[in-house]
């Protein structure tokens, strides 16, 4: 078998939505993973019953995997708290998140690390989600004391409380009252993680200090990650336009880290190796840089893959770099198996692989002989590929089918290409030459802002969207 | 000398257009402040006109219950048009977290 490592992952994902559709019982298959396993032990040399037996433990392992990421620990903050419970509790921890602000109120991520209910106390671990309107100013890492009551997110909005749900989070806290909150000395949580932070808060301020504010929040999502500032309706009309994906960080914002680390190694006259894996290490700054979302995951994956088989002069192959992205990341989180942005960033990556070199067969260099025709032709097949893998998924899940995708692709993604390259400058010229910052940001402006009004005269044209 | 590859060459050319292209719109938008208009995205690209917005439009945003759209529109009849988007809070309907949710999408003009 050429590929094996595609053909596990596709396994692993079966057991996990076999696990999703059905709970089985954690001993049950316990028992049948260590039956197969010494089955494989006897069958070890005839290669197609070991073949045979390895799928099924790989499904098992996704059963299994599923069942154990939805088991909480004994000392976990939700088996202390009843399911209707309105009793005061104390909790002291950390803050794990960056604070996100909606409309008047904040929400943020707390890990209690003790938990006090009137002259009891106990040690706990988990997520609690809190949502604040007072507090603000809280960085990740800010050791709390928290007082006030537990509850569990609302089962109505069913979507919303599976999404929480998938992130580990199981009971909500409301501040209302800046007397609820004690601040404590200290800083927790991980310090690499605190340092990406910094950074971005660092690259943020550099773009909000030389841009305008709707730039600044097109630029900060496009290379950052931050898209909490994106207007709504710039949000709404990419969305009917089949753009949003632009707004997301993704494998040529990684590629471009990569490119750009190795350029000023190779200018500092750093080896090829030592080179290789500096550039490692920055990728995976980076992917924190940006909060660690799926695509970025997956492509700081595919990138580190590809940079290794540099190092150990291997030739990269894309499935198989795909696929081990997705088993990571599944290994870590499989509920992320049912997450949207999991799901469009692998579909639209695989459609590409996969469709692309078969539509170029398929309708053969028609235009080999003029460059610019040749290009329109190849970013046309691209994005008609992507559509294709993702129309599906998108349909279901946001009732929009965009016509217009194909043709806003061809022209919106060399431009938002450019916006990220210029983005990209800004940042590093903040960094590096602060002179410059302010010279760098017109281009840069005068780019989001074409972009902006391109996105909307394609979302007014008639039939470019039907939602239903 | 540094040997770099074409694809170097292309971003250190690269850096040098976005250097001057920075440089000839700064000059621009001193010598005509009117060209501001190329650079900068206006506030219509990212936002909505709440005088110029039509029942429809707004139905369309599906953000708003259609109650509060009527109300909202009739508001603007009666009243010739909004002066500021604070005038909102005195539709029925319209509360605090309602209003910072219109305040982000609307605009006055």
């Amino acid at each position: 078998m050429k590929r094996p490592l595609v053909l596990f992952t596709v396994f692993y994902c079966s057991g996990i939505l076999l696990g999703n559709l059905k709970r089985f019982n954690f001993w049950v298959i316990i028992g049948l993973a260590l039956t197969i396993l010494c089955c494989i032990n006897i069958f070890l040399k005839k290669n197609r019953i070991f073949l045979i037996l390895t799928s099924v433990l790989t499904i098992v392992a996704g059963i299994l995997s599923l069942e154990n990421y939805r088991r909480v620990p004994s000392s976990h903050i939700n088996n202390f708290i009843g399911y209707k419970s309105n009793s005061l509790y104390c909790l002291k921890g950390f803050v794990d998140s960056d604070i996100e602000t909606k409309n008047n109120y904040s929400e943020f991520i707390f890990r209690p690390e003790e938990m006090r209910l009137e002259k009891l106390g106990w040690g706990c671990c988990g997520k609690v989600l809190i949502r604040t309107d007072c507090l603000k100013d809280l960085n990740y890492g800010e050791n709390l004391m928290l007082i006030g009551k537990l509850s569990r997110p609302n089962a109505n909005v069913s979507g919303y409380k599976n999404y929480l749900m998938r992130q580990g989070i199981y009971l909500t806290m409301q501040i209302k009252d800046l007397r609820q909150v004690i601040r404590l000395t200290g800083k927790s949580g991980n310090p690499f993680l605190r340092f990406s932070r910094w950074l971005r808060n660092k690259s943020e301020a550099v773009i909000s200090s030389n841009l305008e504010d709707i730039p600044a929040s097109i630029l900060s999502a496009m290379i950052l990650g931050q898209r909490r500032n994106i207007p709504w309706l710039v949000n709404d009309s990419m969305v009917k336009t089949g753009t949003v994906h632009i707004l997301v960080v993704s494998g040529f914002n990684v590629g471009i880290v990569a490119f750009i680390s190795n350029l000023l190694l190779k200018i500092l006259r750093i080896p090829r190796r030592p080179r290789l894996i500096f550039t490692i290490i920055c990728l995976l700054i980076y992917c924190f840089v940006t909060g660690a979302s799926n695509p970025v995951i997956r492509a700081t994956i595919m990138g580190v893959i590809f940079l290794c088989s540099y190092f150990f002069k291997r030739e990269p192959d894309i499935y198989i770099s795909l696929s081990l992205a997705a088993l990571i990341i599944l290994i870590v989180n499989p509920q992320q198996l049912f997450d949207i942005g999991f799901q469009l960033s692998f579909a639209s990556v695989l459609a590409i692989v996969f469709v692309y070199p078969r539509l170029k067969n398929l309708f053969g260099g028609i235009f080999s002989k003029i460059k610019i025709l040749q290009f329109i032709y190849d970013s046309s097949l691209v994005s008609f590929s992507a559509w294709l893998g993702t129309s599906g998924i998108i349909m279901l899940n946001f009732r929009i089918l965009s016509p217009i995708t194909v043709l806003a692709n061809i022209l919106i993604v060399p431009l938002a290409t450019l916006i990220t390259l210029a983005g990209f400058t800004l940042v590093l010229s903040g960094a590096f030459c602060p002179f410059l910052t302010n010279l760098f940001s017109f281009p840069a402006s005068m780019l989001i802002n074409l972009l902006l009004v391109l996105n909307t005269k394609l979302a007014k044209l008639p039939f470019a969207y039907f939602s239903f | 000398m540094l040997d770099f590859t074409p694809e170097e060459k292309k971003i250190i050319l690269f850096l040098l257009y976005l250097g001057f292209c920075g440089l000839i719109l700064s000059n621009l938008i001193k010598a005509w402040p009117q060209t501001k208009k190329l650079v900068y995205p206006g506030v219509e690209l990212a936002k909505v006109n709440l005088n110029k917005i039509g029942l429809e439009e707004i139905k369309r945003l599906s953000l708003i219950p259609p109650k509060i759209t009527r109300q909202i529109i009739e508001y603007r009849k009666v009243h010739q048009r909004f002066t500021s988007l604070e005038e909102l809070k005195n539709i029925k309907g319209i509360g605090p977290k309602r209003y910072e949710k219109l305040r982000s999408i609307f605009f006055i003009e």
